[in-house]
């Protein structure tokens, strides 16, 4: 894919807005399926490109495309949270241990990324949304509180509390990553 | 962590860094940053094209619709301001010492300047010709002007002409969009009173 391929396909070229797809698909569809499962990544994922034929004409260029999928990417599933109403009520709550809410995943995945992953997808939703948004994808508190209206204190204490539920994850997983 | 993701751009990088949020980092040697610096971009096990294409390129309704952004109806509504501004500067502006006989043809156009500007219809060809015969009249008469009117000029023609083209590639993707054809109207009428204010003010100048 070349930046021409975003200008064809902004112009209805179909051919070039396979080759857009196919060269950001991978990234599109790992930042669903972090955040908001695997069950809905798939959907979310057509969804996002659907969403992106329909706004090519507003691409700009003042960022790379792919930044410009990326922000559109959230805010697709962003959205679909705010229909389905699980954004602000399925945060981990602040008084109970943290591994009731997070059974611990088998011990016998080879990868780090994928032992992640796992946890990840135990994670109550908001509370998967604001680590993915700030621990992997670089959001401040602020940007994710504006996007998912939620006061930045809350992105702050569900990041600390999404963080200790991964980590303790992770230790029972694999005792010799417990931190030094 | 300061990963940087290649995101296909044909070779560019994203900008966009990978990583705990600056606002919250996490030590280097916590196990969690080493998990998350193990994450790896994946496509999905099926292939999504044919559902994604059958929702874009084969759905004859599918042609993009044109929505503006809260930005953009802000610098609309700015260019509206500015232009608006720059048409009632031009129309209040103290008149340029000139003699009276000049005067007299900024009241009633010189039969030379009548004849030499074609009535603007819309029609793409007569407007097209009527906006370039007063650039020529505006061009000629350019060095007539003080160099203040000619900046606030170039830049409301520059506005004007961008929310021409802005219109103009919104409707070949929604040609039938009733705001979009009278924003497009309205923006072509304005382009043609500055014109006719600008060719004036210069024709009174050259007189």
């Amino acid at each position: 894919m070349t930046v021409d391929d975003v200008v064809l396909a902004a112009n209805g070229d179909a051919a070039a807005f396979e080759r857009v797809y196919h060269a950001h698909v991978p990234r599109v569809h790992s930042l669903a399926r972090r955040m908001a499962g695997p069950e809905a990544a798939e959907d979310l994922t057509q969804d996002v490109f659907v969403r992106a034929w329909q706004k090519l004409g507003t691409f700009r260029g003042e960022s790379s495309f792919g930044t410009w999928l990326h922000r559109l990417a959230v805010n697709v599933i962003v959205e679909r949270f705010r229909a389905l109403g699980v954004a602000r009520n399925r945060f981990l709550p602040d008084a109970e241990p943290v591994l009731e809410v997070l059974p611990a995943p088998p011990r016998s995945r080879p990868d780090l990324g994928m032992d992640l992953q796992a946890a990840m997808d135990r994670l109550p939703p908001g509370a998967r949304t604001i680590f993915v948004l700030h621990d992997v994808e670089g959001y401040r508190h602020e940007e994710i509180a504006t996007m998912l209206g939620v006061s930045a204190g809350t992105s702050k204490s569900q990041l600390h509390r999404a963080r200790q539920t991964l980590r303790q994850t992770l230790n029972a997983d694999r005792p010799q990553m417990s931190r030094r | 962590m300061t990963q940087m993701t290649r995101m296909g751009d044909g070779g560019g990088m994203d900008v966009r860094r990978r990583g705990p949020g600056s606002d919250d980092p996490l030590d280097h040697d916590d196990p969690l940053l080493q998990a998350i610096e193990a994450l790896a971009d994946a496509p999905p096990e099926r292939n999504l094209w044919p559902g994604i294409e059958e929702r874009t390129v084969r759905r004859p309704d599918a042609r993009r619709s044109f929505t503006f952004t809260l930005p953009q109806l802000a610098m609309a509504a700015t260019l509206l301001v500015a232009v608006s501004a720059g048409v009632s500067w031009l129309a209040m502006r103290p008149a340029p010492a000139i003699p009276e006989t000049a005067i007299r043809a900024v009241a009633e156009p010189t039969e030379a300047l009548r004849a030499d500007v074609q009535r603007a219809t819309f029609a793409d060809a007569a407007y097209d010709a009527a906006v370039a015969d007063l650039e020529r009249v505006l061009r000629e008469g350019r060095n007539t002007l003080d160099p203040q009117t000619v900046m606030v000029l170039e830049r409301n023609l520059a506005a004007i002409d961008e929310a021409i083209r802005q219109s103009r590639a919104a409707l070949d993707a929604d040609p039938a969009n009733t705001y979009l054809n009278s924003h497009l109207a309205d923006a072509r009428r304005r382009k043609l009173e500055l014109l006719r204010q600008a060719a004036l003010l210069s024709s009174a100048g050259t007189l």
